[in-house]
């Protein structure tokens, strides 16, 4: 054997043995994606009958996985609506139901947890989120002197998540959500990086979601449910606002403090509220994303 | 060419072959351990327990009489005649300190509506001529399924709040032609004879990635 040939096939060999150790996560591949999934035009290219091959795909792999055959509808947003979020601060009791009813509603992770909602507790005369308090559990709320304050994605006119994101699979719809699309997110994080407001979530393990607490109506850009690697956020539950109905934090806030509703008519509450109401606080205002989140005082 | 074979060593007295082999020894070794260990190890993920599901129940905390007539339910407590007389209004009584003294028969009744005992009278509400009914200050009677127009009567703004939507939750459709609200009544909320919201357990915090849930963490907010 020359020297030439003994270094060609010790190249040979190491850059063989290199590439199978490289390959080697495919041992743990258990979700390959089928062909129908791979080859999924973007969200904004689907004919209607390919968006309901989809979303026929999809019902089958949620029953395939869960045994329980779901509702896949892919809403619409109406005309003439933009939705405004207004969250009464001197109502707010810091119970976090509102955490808990978002997670039962969009089929979040329960381990590992993902919660759109995180409450922050802070002291009486500051809104310096460093002396927020996140982790806060006394024995009863609220406690004296301070004041909570429920952040979830605040759907900005002016979102930096939607600029940052490489492949366009997250932007604002024209009723003001800001959507994820979970088959076409390739799970980078830019999004992540570029909230002010920590509202965006990454599947970092399989998401858990026990089977008796699944909700079955789903909606395509909403709470179906997502897999390990993508990003997912606060949308408004757009299956129950594209159908009419209040978010599922609305529902259950105790104290009413959560008020949500279509800007554009008059005669709503938030219409009301940001007309009678005197003191109104948009988050990190100064980074110019506009949010659509409304906190106020009742005075 | 020269001829090395045989000798293995290089013009300085090198050890190709021997390096090469070691090199190439080391790499298959390498890529040996990668291959063994290249599956992820699973991270002992903490046992977050499932949440109590009366953290998303939407019951009101309080049943209104409105309530339990609309529900058919036992209202032989309610009967305010069966004990009191007509035309006979049972005297309020108070104590050496001006504190109004609860007959033992309403023991349940924690008076506190108003700060400085300011609200210390039951007939301010209660109508003593039809005790089935209560009263507003400027005369009108009302009854017990309309109890916003009576609270409403001294609390003018959060009546104009509530009747817009703004005060206490609505629950159902904000696209009124797609379907109904349903509002709550102020005593589904407040206890009218002490109205102050009371404090109540909260539901647990998030949990991190990794490691166990941290106990309130920032000393500054910490009581």
């Amino acid at each position: 054997m020359t020297r030439r040939n003994f270094l060609r096939g010790a190249a040979a060999v190491s850059g063989l043995t290199a590439l199978a150790a490289s390959l080697s996560p495919l041992l743990e591949l258990s979700d390959f994606t089928n062909v129908d999934q791979f080859m999924q035009k973007y969200y904004k290219e689907l004919t209607p009958d390919e968006m309901a091959k989809v979303l026929k795909r999809i019902e089958g792999e949620v029953q395939r996985q869960y045994g329980i055959r779901p509702h896949v509808r892919d809403y619409k947003p109406m005309d003439g609506v933009e939705f405004v979020y207004c969250l009464n601060l001197t109502r707010c009791i810091g119970c976090r139901k509102c955490v808990h009813a978002c997670v039962a509603e969009n089929n979040q992770s329960r381990n590992p947890e993902i919660q759109y909602i995180r409450v922050l507790k802070l002291p009486h005369g500051s809104l310096d989120m460093d002396k927020a308090d996140h982790n806060y559990a006394p024995a009863a709320v609220p406690e004296p002197g301070f004041f909570y304050m429920p952040v979830q994605c605040q759907q900005c006119k002016n979102p930096p998540c939607v600029k940052v994101c490489p492949v366009h699979a997250t932007w604002q719809e024209t009723d003001g959500i800001t959507v994820i699309d979970y088959s076409w997110c390739i799970g980078c994080r830019y999004c992540e990086a570029a909230c002010p407001y920590f509202a965006r979530r990454f599947n970092f393990a399989d998401p858990e979601i026990p089977k008796n607490r699944l909700n079955p109506n789903m909606s395509y850009l909403g709470n179906r449910p997502r897999k390990r690697g993508v990003m997912e956020k606060c949308h408004f539950c757009i299956q129950r606002t594209r159908a009419g109905r209040y978010p599922a934090c609305v529902e259950v806030c105790p104290v009413g403090a959560r008020k949500f509703g279509n800007i554009l008519d008059p005669e709503s509450e938030v219409s009301y509220i940001l007309r009678e109401k005197r003191i109104f606080i948009q988050l990190k205002e100064e980074m110019g994303t506009s949010p659509r989140f409304f906190y106020y005082f009742d005075v | 060419m020269e001829n090395l074979a045989g000798k293995n060593r290089g013009k300085n007295g090198a050890n190709t072959n021997y390096w090469l082999g070691g090199i190439a020894a080391a790499f298959l070794g390498l890529g040996a351990f990668f291959l063994a260990n290249g599956r992820g190890h699973a991270v002992a993920q903490p046992n977050i327990p499932l949440v109590d599901p009366k953290f998303i129940a939407t019951t009101p905390w309080r049943e209104t009489y409105a309530d339990m007539v609309k529900a058919n339910e036992d209202l032989s407590d309610y009967d305010c005649y069966g004990c009191h007389e007509r035309k006979n209004p049972p005297p309020i009584r108070y104590d050496a300190n001006q504190k109004i003294i609860i007959p033992k028969e309403h023991a349940d009744i924690v008076m506190a509506h108003g700060a400085h005992d300011r609200n210390n009278l039951c007939y301010n509400c209660h109508n003593e001529q039809n005790l089935l009914t209560l009263q507003v200050r400027d005369g009108r009677e009302i009854k017990f399924d309309n109890i916003p127009q009576l609270c409403g009567s001294c609390h003018g703004p959060t009546l104009r709040d509530w009747e817009a939507g703004a005060h206490g939750r609505t629950s159902g459709y904000w696209n009124r032609s797609l379907g109904g609200i349903q509002r709550l009544s102020c005593a589904n909320c407040h206890n009218p004879h002490s109205p102050r919201i009371p404090t109540r357990e909260p539901a647990p915090g998030p949990y991190p990635l990794r490691g166990p849930s941290p106990a309130s963490a920032n000393p500054e907010t910490s009581p």
